[in-house]
């Protein structure tokens, strides 16, 4: 079962690619944060009532409900529709991103350390390569976000495949982190909206000397 | 650790809550009170772990004990810049609640012994630090916060990928912690390949913090616009919480046989730091942003420091602990300067000497400083810095580096001697600024610190040191 989270979890990164429109880009994010919880549900070898909540706060309160929702709002206040301002074709961008997923499960199947679990670190490297290659092809600031957080979800995998044990409260603290990262950085799209009449990031050039 | 933070947080809301002059002040000068007795405390139980997480060693309470000095300054500053922005009681108030939990994250990174928490509290410099750059709210300030804050997540978002490489470290050894002292005795059983990705993928991330190559941009872009009062902090303190980020990591790999290759690693960076800082500082027309590449070029001699070992690693932290001083007297006497002139740019701003003749000789004892010129407190441990570099063998490194020093040395005195005496439009100089004895008192004290430190260190100063560096090898 785990495995076909994870290939889902794989078609949302070429949906990435494909999307046309910004509003796709929050359901498949939200999609990513339930296809997170299924992965980490159908590993989990007992369930721990403590760990079970907060699993369900992260993966879908805050990954596939809150954040989606915010970047929404967002969304509509900067009248973002179409993302029309890529750097490469969609044509190019699957093949790239096929590229980087197969890559990933050839580079992982080069690992035989115990101590890391090939399956999550396969997934979890597509997504943050693919994540890089998100921001690089986009020009607008609220796409960068986006592709901010499928840095953030293949962080999670990979913390999954280096079966990180880390404290409760740790990994709230980090949740939170992150959470507050995204509202702020949120706000701030808002503000750039506002004060430069275009969220564009050949726009921001103020500062140089 | 837990009652100072959660002091800082009643403080902050308090500010928050009623929004008041006289509020701000008395719990400014409340969190001053607990910042420094804390840090006293923390001195005086030296080696004591606390409240889990944290432990007051040797690094922290250095560091901790500039952040204090510095918070003292640049509070006291901030009022007097604020005075002059006539800025409303609620931005104020933002100001001050954000500053105080701003000092206070950064002495949660300083004290603490677990890298998931030292993450977590670098993030959260992260947040308040952006608040603070976006306090003027015009139009480079947005720019400047966007920035910082995406480039920040994306360097720490890299560092955490480093940190969960970290914990194979610690699960290969049944460890379920991060703690600094477990992880070192587990790095002499594990494969030293993870322990290289972790070091490079935290360095990596933590050099938005350090100002150094790859991620410098962002905090010299913030710098550039960011108020004095807390750019002297910036400059300083939060440089020093990536140091010790960075650090911390560096003493794992020292206790293994990748040491050498880490050291190479670092002089990489170092060199590569202030040869981007000599290309760029041709450039700058700003005297803020010249000072803030000019901390990248510091922080590049700490990392050469930290790679040639030896008395080099005395050299780097004395280094980073005075550089600190100084560029934090600078930025206060930047913020001066900035109330006489109506341009930013340096060639608007001239006759500074006439204008404000002791505020000029604060200039002048801190250029000089910063350059370490001799006598001051980073001549000394540039000297220790270039030893260390010689006598392990990096002739062509040193050479090449005090190229590039003679470079910067040469712009900085350009640029500033240019302020002092150069001539300028009257039209450009704002009427009836009187100069402010009281901030150009406080920017001596913190020279003079850093000389006397130098020439006669006190012994408590000598001994933190040595027991921050005991810890490699």
């Amino acid at each position: 079962m785990t495995y076909l989270f994870i290939i889902l979890y794989a078609t949302t990164l070429i949906y990435f690619s494909l999307a046309e429109r910004v509003k796709k880009f929050d359901w498949l994010l939200a999609i990513q944060g339930v296809l997170l919880f299924g992965i980490v549900f159908f590993d989990m070898q007992k369930i721990d009532t403590l760990n079970f909540i907060f699993i369900l706060t992260e993966t879908i309160l805050v990954k596939a409900i809150t954040i989606p929702w915010f970047l929404n709002k967002i969304r509509k206040r900067n009248n973002l529709k179409r993302k029309h301002e890529v750097f490469i074709p969609v044509f190019y961008s699957v093949i790239i991103t096929i590229i980087i997923i197969v890559g990933s499960f050839l580079i992982s199947s080069h690992f035989h350390d115990s101590k890391l679990n090939t399956k999550y670190f396969s997934i979890s490297f597509a997504s943050i390569v693919f994540g890089i290659y998100f921001i690089i092809i986009h020009k607008n600031i609220f796409s960068h976000v986006v592709g901010y957080l499928i840095i953030e979800n293949g962080i999670f995998l990979l913390s999954l495949a280096v079966g990180s044990e880390m404290p409760m409260m740790v990994n709230l603290a980090i949740l939170l982190d992150v959470l507050m990262g995204v509202l702020v950085l949120g706000i701030f799209i808002n503000h750039v909206g506002d004060t430069f009449k275009s969220i564009e990031i050949t726009q921001l050039t103020d500062i140089k000397d | 650790m837990i009652y100072f933070l959660a002091s800082s947080f009643v403080l902050s809301a308090a500010i928050l809550l009623f929004k008041n002059k006289t509020i701000n002040f008395i719990s400014v000068v409340m969190y001053l009170f607990t910042l420094s007795f804390f840090t006293i405390f923390s001195y005086i139980h030296i080696g004591r772990i606390n409240s889990i997480y944290f432990k007051f060693d040797a690094l922290s309470i250095l560091m901790a004990s500039m952040t204090s000095i510095i918070s003292i300054g640049s509070f006291y500053h901030s009022f007097s810049y604020l005075k002059r922005k006539s800025t409303s009681d609620k931005q104020n108030s933002f100001y001050f609640a954000s500053l105080i939990m701003f000092i206070s994250a950064m002495m949660s990174a300083y004290y603490t012994q677990n890298f998931a928490v030292l993450w977590v509290s670098i993030e959260a410099t992260t947040l308040f630090i952006s608040i603070l750059i976006f306090h003027t709210r015009t139009k480079s300030s947005i720019e400047a916060t966007w920035k910082y804050l995406y480039i920040s997540s994306i360097a720490l978002a890299i560092s955490f990928i480093g940190i969960l490489f970290l914990s194979i470290i610690a699960n290969s050894n049944g460890i379920d912690n991060l703690n600094m002292k477990t992880l070192i005795v587990a790095s002499k059983n594990i494969d030293s390949m993870w322990l290289k990705v972790a070091f490079i993928l935290i360095t990596t991330g933590f050099s938005v913090k350090i100002n150094l190559f790859p991620f410098h941009t962002v905090a010299i872009d913030a710098k550039t616009i960011l108020a004095s009062p807390i750019n002297a902090l910036m400059s300083t303190a939060l440089v020093n919480v990536g140091f010790v980020g960075a650090f911390r990591v560096f003493t794992i790999i020292s206790q293994t046989e990748i040491l050498h290759w880490a050291q190479h690693i670092l002089m990489i960076v170092g060199v590569v730091s202030i040869l981007i800082t000599v290309i760029q500082i041709t450039r700058v027309k700003r005297l803020k942003r010249m000072f803030a590449f000019s901390s990248m070029e510091h922080m590049g001699l700490v990392f050469l420091g930290l790679a040639a070992g030896g008395i080099g690693y005395y050299g780097a932290i004395m280094h980073i602990l005075f550089h600190s001083l100084i560029k934090a007297g600078l930025f206060f006497q930047l913020g001066s300067i900035r109330s006489f002139y109506k341009s930013i740019w340096i060639k608007d701003n001239g006759q500074y000497f006439r204008l404000n003749n002791w505020g000029g000789l604060a200039l002048i004892v801190g250029v000089f400083s910063i350059l370490a010129f001799p006598i001051t407190g980073l001549f000394i441990t540039e000297i220790m810095i270039f030893k260390s570099l010689l006598m392990g063998g990096y002739y062509f490194v040193s050479i090449f580096v005090l190229t590039l020093l003679s470079i910067i040395i040469f712009i900085v005195v350009r640029n500033t001697f240019h302020l002092l005496y150069g001539t300028v439009e009257k039209t450009m100089i704002h009427k009836n600024i009187k100069p402010n004895y009281g901030e150009t008192a406080t920017q001596f004290v913190l020279f003079g610190l850093t000389i006397y430190l130098g020439i006669a260190p006190p012994a408590c100063f000598t001994k933190l040191i040595e027991a921050t560096i005991s810890v490699l090898n």
